[in-house]
């Protein structure tokens, strides 16, 4: 296994995603347990979350780790103590693993400089969300056959790019398996310089379907933004950029990271429809973060032996 | 083109002096028009149905991107029909309606009524700009691609300039990927607080000025958001000379065009010294010296081509003191003539530069006419350029009779308009011989 570090998967390869989607089926299997006897491992939420949270805690404490909850209100960050503070005291009371949801882009990586414990970045800002890009590969490569079934296929991700950490976990992961990858979204939800990225811009779900997506990666938009300066309304976001039943008679497959709302990204009906991947997403979930967990904290190796 | 009662959808318009400098045109010919387009452009024409135009003018019908016709809202002023007729009698085959009416032109459903009554009512070509932003506020986007599907042109929050830069930034971007070009009225409303140019005149007759900087600040933020967002944009009725070098500026650094009125081109702000309503006009009339910089601009070309802000108002709105009246000039049926008699016949534009002004670039702007070309739509303006003629209230086609120019004698008249090969106006019928 070639990476430690969970703070973007930027230095991941291809084969580092193959082994970390291996061991996650191990965990899903029930072929691995108890990795993480005697350690302890953190979960420091700074920001709202269901799926992360308990997923990360669930697959904790199904390895055999001590689990340490901190939340802001919980912490003494309310106090108005610094994360980098919070951090040091975590590793000096003995944390094994930390893993940070926060606010602020960068906080996990901010975080990691302080710590000799593996950080896991469960989501910081508009920055990264990588273990939902991993649980994402994991559900996709599950319904396609395979790891390997992944590459050379279309996957369109649509919606606001711009605010979403999902987005920019997601894209480097499906490109790392081969896969090729359109961005649909008005050009204010999209970054001033999205085309970095060298992915074509489309106006349209209907414009994804024309150009060959398979998948159709649907991604959160708040609702606070919906009726601000960046788009219209709900109604024409909906109309140009939600995914709904017409969508899938080709054969597409729907994903989206949660919390969806519905009706906006994608319409009521097709959120359990039987292309809808949305639960196997979040079914995905313990299992990866299960293997995550295993390698960020060296458990991994006794795995292998 | 309606065919006559013999069925015969053809028209030669005989012994014209045409002039189209985007075609190469320059000279006396014939021009046959058929099922509603040119289909020949040459000597000794023949055809059942002719126009004998000896001694007049033909240029590709003049396109106007900024006009008011008070529909819906304010039908005492100004109509589809009594707009579009009142630009057919301008020799304008093209018009864009702003969205500043009542209620606001910012929603689907306006738009696709607006498009069903030009339909029914205008003589010419009537586009519909809708607004960018919801209730012209500046804060929520309108729906616009909705707004395209209905039938909308562009986007502009005409009459009020955005007060921020992020919401303009965030308009420009969304308008860019409707595929919607945006018209741009430049103007910081906290610079802008007087109701003229804040210059000698209004210093002499005690009126709040508005600085010229106001408009400049608003053009500088305009220009440098639609060079970033790529955003095709225009600016409207520029009417300074430092606005004017900022589009010169920006030119090749973003996908920009820009406008100015006749009243720009041929006013001063001296005329508020008469302290009539009138006179007054957002943006403001300037002093002689941003006149001559706005002419110099449409001249080379910085000033890509001519306007009206054609803005009926009834006499209730206008017969007032100038600080309490509505901003506006009617501009269609005066904009050639005042233009003509002004700049050209001063020696300061040429007449090729005018119709490349007035009709080749805003016809290439808008997408259709603007050229005597074989296959283009036969649109269409026959002026007769020795004719004066003095501006009178009484003989205005448009509802209302607010322009500046009454009491003045013009030289150049527009004399006929056709659009789709049909001719939408008429002013002689004996001047251009027999039709039929």
């Amino acid at each position: 296994m070639g990476i430690r570090s969970f703070l973007s998967l930027e230095d991941a390869g291809r084969e580092d995603l193959r082994e970390i989607l291996d061991l996650a089926r191990a965990h899903a299997e029930g072929r691995v347990g108890g990795t993480l006897a005697g350690k302890t491992v953190c979960l420091a939420f700074f920001e709202a979350s269901t799926r992360t949270a308990v997923s990360f805690e669930l697959a904790a404490r199904r390895s055999g780790a001590d689990v340490i909850s901190l939340s802001e209100q919980g912490s003494a960050i309310c106090k108005g103590e610094s994360l980098v503070d919070t951090v040091v005291t975590l590793d000096s009371l003995g944390a094994d693993a930390l893993v940070l949801r926060h606010p602020a882009a960068g906080a996990a990586a901010l975080a990691s400089r302080h710590t000799s414990a593996p950080v896991i970045n469960a989501g910081d800002g508009c920055g990264q969300h990588p273990t939902q890009a991993l649980l994402d590969l994991y559900a996709l490569s599950e319904a396609v056959g395979g790891f390997d079934e992944l590459a050379n296929r279309r996957v369109a991700v649509v919606g606001d790019v711009l605010h979403s950490r999902v987005a920019r976990s997601v894209i480097p992961a499906f490109q790392k398996a081969g896969m090729e990858i359109s961005l649909v979204a008005p050009r204010t939800l999209l970054p001033s310089d999205a085309g970095a990225w060298g992915l074509p811009v489309l106006p349209s779900v209907d414009d994804a379907l024309d150009w060959g997506a398979e998948v159709l990666y649907a991604l959160r938009l708040q609702k606070e933004r919906m009726t601000g300066a960046r788009i219209p309304s709900v109604g024409e976001y909906a109309r140009y950029y939600g995914v709904s039943g017409r969508h899938l008679r080709g054969g597409a497959l729907v994903m989206h990271p949660g919390p969806v709302n519905r009706g906006v990204e994608i319409s009521g009906d097709v959120v359990l429809d039987a292309a809808s991947l949305v639960p196997n997403q979040v079914a995905a979930g313990v299992a990866v973060r299960s293997a995550v967990l295993a390698v960020a904290t060296g458990a991994v190796d006794r795995v292998a032996a | 083109m309606i065919p006559d009662k013999a069925g015969n959808a053809e028209l030669v318009i005989r012994h014209a002096h045409v002039l189209d400098p985007r075609a190469g045109l320059d000279g006396v010919m014939d021009v046959r028009l058929t099922e509603g387009r040119v289909s020949e452009v040459g000597e000794n024409l023949r055809g059942t149905r002719k126009l004998d135009a000896d001694g007049l003018h033909l240029f590709p019908g003049f396109v106007d991107v900024h006009a008011h016709w008070r529909t819906p809202g304010r039908e005492d002023e100004e109509t589809i029909e009594s707009g579009s007729a009142s630009a057919a009698a301008g020799g304008f085959t093209g018009v864009v309606m702003m969205p500043n009416t009542d209620p606001i032109v910012d929603s689907p459903v306006i738009v696709s009524g607006l498009m069903r009554r030009i339909e029914k009512e205008s003589r010419v070509r009537a586009r519909v700009s809708a607004a960018l932003h919801v209730g012209l506020r500046g804060e929520r986007l309108t729906e616009m691609r909705l707004l395209k599907e209905a039938g909308a042109f562009c986007v502009s929050d005409d009459g009020l300039g955005t007060a921020s830069a992020g919401v303009l930034r965030n308009g420009m971007t969304y308008a860019r990927s409707a595929g919607l070009p945006l018209i741009l009225h430049c103007e910081d409303h906290t610079l802008a607080t007087g109701v003229v140019h804040d210059g000698v005149a209004a210093s002499l007759a005690g009126i709040p000025g508005s600085p010229a900087s106001a408009e400049d600040v608003a053009t500088a933020m305009a220009l440098i958001l639609a060079a970033e967002t790529g955003a095709k944009t225009h600016v409207t009725h520029v009417s300074t000379a430092l606005s004017a070098a900022l589009v010169a500026f920006f030119k090749d650094r973003a996908d920009v065009t820009a406008d100015t009125t006749p009243h720009h081109l041929t006013l001063t702000d001296d005329l508020v010294s008469t302290l009539e309503g009138l006179y007054r006009v957002n943006p403001p009339l300037r002093p002689d010296a941003e006149r001559e910089g706005v002419g110099d601009a449409l001249r080379t070309g910085v000033l890509d081509f001519v306007a009206t802000d054609h803005a009926p108002h009834a006499s209730e709105e206008k017969e007032l003191p100038l600080e309490e009246a509505a901003p506006g000039f009617l501009g269609h049926e005066t904009a050639f003539a005042a233009i003509y008699t002004e700049l050209v016949m001063t020696g300061k534009l040429t007449l090729p530069r005018l119709v490349e002004a007035m009709s080749c670039a805003p016809g290439g702007w808008v997408g259709e006419g603007g050229s005597v070309t074989v296959g283009e739509p036969a649109d269409l303006a026959l002026v007769d350029l020795s004719e004066k003629w003095t501006v009178d209230a009484g003989t205005m086609i448009s509802r209302s009779s607010n322009s500046p120019y009454l009491g003045k004698t013009l030289t150049g008249r527009v004399v006929g308009t056709i659009v789709g090969g049909e001719m939408v106006y008429d002013r002689t019928g004996a001047k251009l011989g027999t039709r039929g």
